[in-house]
């Protein structure tokens, strides 16, 4: 048995302040917030917290901002349950509750360095990824060409609107987007992400996907990248649970032999081929 | 913060669920304290039509209820059903398995074609009106009832379980009423109830319903493992049991 | 200290002694079975017990336990339960499950909550006298046990032999210090009835060693089996409830009537039942029975050892009692697969 005489509770949220709240879209609420204790979340992109309102319960949520953007942390909030609608009601002042970061993230000072980066965002799938858009954005000369195409499902579920008119007009990135359906608001692209993967020049040496976006789009997305040469160790996804704990111990997050808030969410894809439950 | 506006409704039912919400005894304070009671024929005297939650207990087993109900729907922003008699139905619905002519004859006689004692096939509450929350049992698990109040009192949807009753029973560490040659009806039934009648020395009686997705398949080759057969499984869910779909 | 040899009115004495003095939980009948539960007197003790319901998990794992207590504006504060306590009668095949369940609180993040009541517990295990009817302890290498319980106790004839091994054990064991020390004779009996106890407790009998497991299951994860026997499962979460090597949880939060304070909890959940792997939003990651009911097989048989290198089955036989429908037996569900692949 081990013996660690821990006093350190993996089940006790940490305060934190809400700075800011902004309505997105219908379902999804943008919040910045801040440790009451003053320090960094200290996450990387791709990782997770567990937020918790007292008596409501707890829930994992994507961080969406980068660490290299000091001072607070960023989440966008998709009212789908009791914990996501709780936070809907918070205003800026407001108190909620934090365990993290937990999981794995995208290795952008690894695997990422130095490559072209082909980020490849569905709905809210954009939401982690962004984190690891602004931290290449940040540190631009660490990386080859950054492709960024982002699809929704209509154009009212565009989430980030300003940042995305910033990423189309970088001079340094390429950026496009499509929406599923269109209504007359939209004069872009219309049809499934993946029609906008033909448009782009891959490297297929050089490049990294970074994937994330609802299940079926995982399946489509992957064989688009891999016949555009791409073997399966260039491509990196982020995994949707029900990561209850975050510490490997529930089990409700399991998919076959693998825990995503350990091993995951972000996954190799070459090392979920065998993984039957993972897509 | 504003007190919810509560309204208790009577169909037919013994009201032995209301009576168990005074059996919180001393806790009904704190009730009181987060809801304000409007209408509560078993402890009040006062009628409403203002309220924000209104509680039905007991089964539609009438036209005139049936309208009854529906005026209620409409004036509430939130629907309970309170007890078996209102979520499933319950035992009122024993008299589904005959025609409603017999039924009358057997229970009024002579009387049985006295207008007022029109009747018709039981309807559980949902079969009627949309029902946001159900507290099941016969009776409510008192219990669960205040978990639910409370839940709804800070803005939560209350977690209602879609296990079966086995759950429960396990935790408790009871002896599964199959190894005393036994049939219960906890493998279907909606848990909830922490295993009451299973920790007393009873099979389950189903009171609380199916789960969502029960699987009966399985109940009728378990049933011939044990050497019983369906009719004896389907004579134990007479009691609860009838007319639900499965 | 070394091993102990106790007649029974010394025994019983000595056990009354101990629960003078601490809490003390020991195995007694409930109606035709048995239970782990608050011990009164020696004389309700009953080591001749073949399995209890429910493991000694709900000890270190309760049912039931609250993490945290919170109040809605000021947040949460730790709840730990660390009054110390004794175990008396924990079987081998169970000893062998709380150590496994010790590697996994502890690897990658420590559970505080597990380990305070962990380290307060003395465990006196106490080698089986009677199989149960579906344990199959001795083809899974847990009929015997040597390590991770503080005192084990082994009947012979009419004395019992008390191996005394750490410090919890001593401090337990400190009225019978001055005991007659067992005697080569018993020593060797005790060696008899280890080996008997490997052949007895093999009322199923697995077709392979436990360790091949995995690679049986590697093979198997598209077998008829998995849907076969789900078409009659129930998805009661019996066989997870009962299990001494289960240890998934939901988390729970209630308020107290003044709706400001309450407390988090976790609770005993079953990867059987239906919604298990749903998330928020309603999408169900393993919605189909047979999905479930292989992950639990796979889990005991590949993925945990896969982590920790030990099968997460102790063959105690609970899971095939507590089944109705009788499909939860390991070692049929094993032995399909390794014999059809023959």
């Amino acid at each position: 048995m081990c013996k660690c005489d821990s006093e350190k509770d993996i089940y006790l949220p940490l305060p934190a302040t809400v700075g800011k709240v902004k309505s997105m879209t219908k379902l999804e609420s943008f919040f910045s917030c801040q440790l009451d204790s003053g320090e960094e979340l200290g996450h990387m992109p791709g990782q997770f917290v567990e937020v918790s309102i007292p008596g409501i319960g707890e829930a994992p949520i994507s961080v969406s901002s980068s660490p290299t953007r000091k001072g607070s942390f960023e989440m966008v909030i998709r009212n789908v349950g009791n914990v996501s609608e709780a936070l809907h009601k918070l205003a800026a002042g407001d108190k909620l509750f934090i365990r993290g970061p937990f999981g794995t993230s995208f290795p952008v000072d690894e695997a990422m360095k130095g490559k072209d980066i082909i980020f490849v965002c569905g709905g809210i799938g954009i939401v982690p990824v962004r984190s690891a858009i602004q931290y290449v954005l940040d540190n631009r000369d660490d990386y080859g060409r950054v492709i960024i195409l982002f699809g929704a499902k209509t154009p009212s579920d565009r989430l980030f609107i300003e940042e995305l008119d910033k990423w189309r007009e970088e001079k340094n990135v390429t950026f496009l987007e499509t929406v599923d359906h269109r209504d007359e608001s939209w004069s872009g692209p219309e049809g499934v992400i993946t029609t906008l993967l033909p448009l782009v020049k891959i490297d297929k040496e050089n490049t990294i996907a970074v994937a994330c976006g609802p299940p079926i789009m995982y399946k489509f997305v992957i064989i688009v990248l891999l016949e555009a040469g791409l073997r399966e160790d260039q491509i990196y996804l982020s995994l949707e649970r029900r990561m209850k704990c975050g510490v490997g111990k529930c089990g409700h997050c399991q998919i076959n032999n693998i825990y995503v808030c350990q091993d995951g969410p972000v996954f190799n894809f070459s090392d979920i081929t065998d993984i039957k439950e993972a897509l | 913060m504003s007190k919810l506006k509560v309204a208790f409704f009577d169909f037919a039912c013994c009201e032995g669920c209301q009576l168990q919400v005074y059996n919180l005894e001393e806790e009904i304070l704190d009730l009181l304290e987060i809801v304000e009671p409007v209408e509560w024929r078993e402890a009040m005297s006062d009628q409403s039509d203002d309220y924000d939650v209104a509680i039905i207990e007991g089964s539609i087993t009438r036209v005139e209820d049936e309208e009854h109900l529906k005026a209620i729907r409409k004036n509430a922003k939130t629907l309970i059903a309170l007890g078996a008699c209102a979520t499933i139905g319950g035992i009122n619905k024993i008299k589904n398995n005959f025609e409603m002519q017999d039924v009358r004859k057997y229970v009024y006689g002579k009387d049985a074609n006295m207008p007022h004692l029109d009747t018709y096939p039981t309807k559980a509450v949902n079969e009627v009106v949309k029902t946001d929350y159900m507290v099941h049992g016969c009776p409510i698990n008192i219990k669960e009832f205040s978990y639910i109040v409370r839940s709804l009192a800070i803005g939560k949807e209350p977690k209602i379980p879609n296990y079966p009753v086995c759950v429960e029973c396990k935790m408790k560490e009871n002896v599964c009423r199959f190894e005393y040659g036994e049939i219960c009806l906890g493998p279907i039934i909606r848990a909830g109830c922490d295993a009451k009648c299973p920790s007393n020395g009873m099979w389950c009686f189903g009171c609380r319903g199916l789960v969502d997705d029960p699987n009966v398949n399985a109940a009728k080759d378990v049933m011939a493992e044990y050497g019983k057969t369906l009719d004896d499984l389907l004579g134990k869910m007479l009691l609860f049991g009838n007319k639900q779909e499965y | 200290m070394k091993i102990k040899k106790l007649d029974k009115a010394a025994f019983g004495k000595w056990v009354n002694s101990c629960i003078e003095n601490q809490r003390v939980y020991g195995v007694q009948a409930k109606e035709d079975r048995f239970v782990f539960a608050p011990l009164v007197s020696a004389k309700d003790l009953r080591l001749d017990h073949d399995v209890t319901i429910l493991p000694p998990k709900k000890y270190f794992l309760p049912p039931q336990e609250t993490l945290l207590k919170f109040d809605r504006k000021e947040g949460f504060e730790s709840v730990f339960d660390d009054e110390p306590f004794v175990l008396f009668g924990v079987h081998p095949y169970d000893m062998v499950a709380i150590s496994q369940t010790d590697k996994l609180f502890a690897e990658n993040h420590y559970d505080t909550h597990y380990f305070k009541r962990r380290q307060k517990a003395t465990i006196v295990a106490s080698d089986v006298q009677n199989a149960s009817k579906d344990v199959f302890a001795g083809c899974m290498g847990t009929a015997t046990v040597n390590d991770g319980f503080d005192i084990l106790i082994t009947k012979i004839d009419s004395y019992y032999l008390v191996d005394i091994r750490t410090k919890k054990g001593r401090a337990l064991a400190k009225t019978i210090k001055d005991a007659e020390d067992a005697d080569d004779m018993s020593l060797k009996l005790r060696k008899l009835v280890w080996a008997d106890n490997t052949e007895l407790l093999q009322k199923h009998k697995l077709h392979v060693r436990p360790e091949v497991l995995p690679r049986v299951l590697d093979r198997s994860y598209e077998h008829p089996v998995w849907e076969e026997n789900a078409q009659r499962c129930y998805s009661c979460g019996s066989c997870n409830l009962v299990c001494p090597t289960c240890y998934c949880f939901d988390v729970r939060d209630d308020v107290e009537w003044n709706l400001q304070k309450g407390r988090r909890y976790r609770v005993w959940d079953g990867c059987l039942l239906a919604e298990f792997a749903a998330v928020a939003g309603g999408h169900n990651f393993r919605r189909n029975r047979a999905d479930r009911y292989r992950h639990r097989y796979y889990r005991k048989g590949k993925y945990v050892p896969e982590k920790i290198g030990e099968v997460a089955c102790v063959g105690c036989g609970r899971c095939i009692t507590a089944c109705t429908a009788k499909i939860a037996n390991p070692v049929e569900v094993y032995n399909k697969l390794v014999d059809e692949g023959k």
